[in-house]
């Protein structure tokens, strides 16, 4: 569900949204989302400062409260 | 809603409003308005609270009421309270991006529009989930609403701004920072002092700002790097 979540703001937010792919990986504690944009697009999620990187962040660990599993999400470049 | 309670003390004032309204400790937010200590051995000590929380369909009716008169002579389209639809490309695609995010958060809201500015476009979110959309302080409606507006960003000639809001959250806190800013500015005047806001996004330190503009004997400045700064508040003596 989260992967979900991620993949479909970062399509919204890209210019080449056929190049975004995210891969998930389970932990024990938390689960892991590995997203990958095209190289040009990488400023896109991030932001300046990485302000939308962390709003994408804010809104994983609101949807992920209650399920006791943190999500981490990390940007591939 | 707000609603104000006094008790001997904070707790005391608490269970009141709890009493009163029925509401479990999690569903409303709690604001001290006032304490007193007077009296010897605190005797006739009271603390007065404002308790914030999301109203019921009929109460939400009444604080429309109460409401419209305030908004109508700000001049504001904000007050009418129905639900416009989406009619452009670009409001089309932030009321989907919208909805779609909240139903994949797991949060399905129904978005609309609730006022149509030159340069702002207001966006209503009505949701079983809205404590949580909104988050501690508003951290999850802004991080939408900053998603919300980079979309918005991407329609090239659109310099509009995005405002998310959900059951009248944002007047709400409005009115909780400028008591703040004025309790906390009574404060220094007092003491002759300086205090210390906790970090706040640029919107709500402009309304800090602008809400001790205009005192006497107070200043306000901004501290701090990157977009969540605190503003301090300080004596600044008469001139």
């Amino acid at each position: 569900m989260e992967r979900d979540l991620v993949e479909y703001i970062a399509k919204a937010l890209v210019d080449e949204p056929d190049a975004v792919v995210v891969n998930q990986i389970e932990g024990e504690k938390s689960t892991i989302l590995e997203l990958k944009v095209n190289p040009d697009d990488i400023g896109k999620v991030i932001g300046k400062h990485g302000r939308i990187a962390k709003s994408i962040r804010t809104l994983l660990s609101a949807a992920s409260t209650g399920t006791g599993k943190r999500v981490v999400l990390e940007i591939l470049d | 809603m707000v609603q104000e309670f006094e008790g001997r003390t904070e707790q005391d004032a608490i269970d009141a409003a709890v009493e009163a309204l029925g509401l479990e400790a999690h569903e409303f937010e709690v604001e001290i308005v006032s304490t007193r200590s007077g009296g010897l051995f605190g005797r006739n000590k009271a603390v007065r609270i404002a308790v914030h929380y999301a109203g019921t369909e009929d109460s939400r009716e009444t604080e429309k009421k109460s409401d419209a008169p305030r908004q109508r002579a700000a001049g504001s389209t904000r007050a009418t309270g129905e639900a416009l639809h989406p009619e452009t490309d670009f409001e089309h695609a932030v009321v989907d991006f919208v909805t779609t995010v909240t139903e994949k958060m797991g949060f399905p809201s129904k978005v609309s529009i609730s006022f149509r500015e030159p340069q702002k476009l207001g966006i209503r979110l009505e949701s079983e989930h809205t404590n949580i959309l909104i988050g501690r302080k508003g951290k999850n409606l802004d991080a939408l609403q900053l998603l919300a507006n980079v979309l918005s960003g991407r329609f090239v000639d659109s310099e509009i701004k995005v405002i998310l809001d959900t059951e009248g959250y944002r007047g709400r806190r409005e009115e909780q920072l400028i008591q703040l800013a004025h309790k906390v500015g009574d404060q220094v005047k007092r003491t002759r002092g300086s205090k210390l806001l906790e970090p706040m996004n640029p919107f709500e330190r402009r309304l800090i700002h602008t809400t001790l503009n205009d005192i006497a004997d107070i200043g306000t400045e901004s501290e701090g790097e990157g977009l969540y700064k605190q503003v301090r508040i300080f004596y600044r003596g008469s001139k």
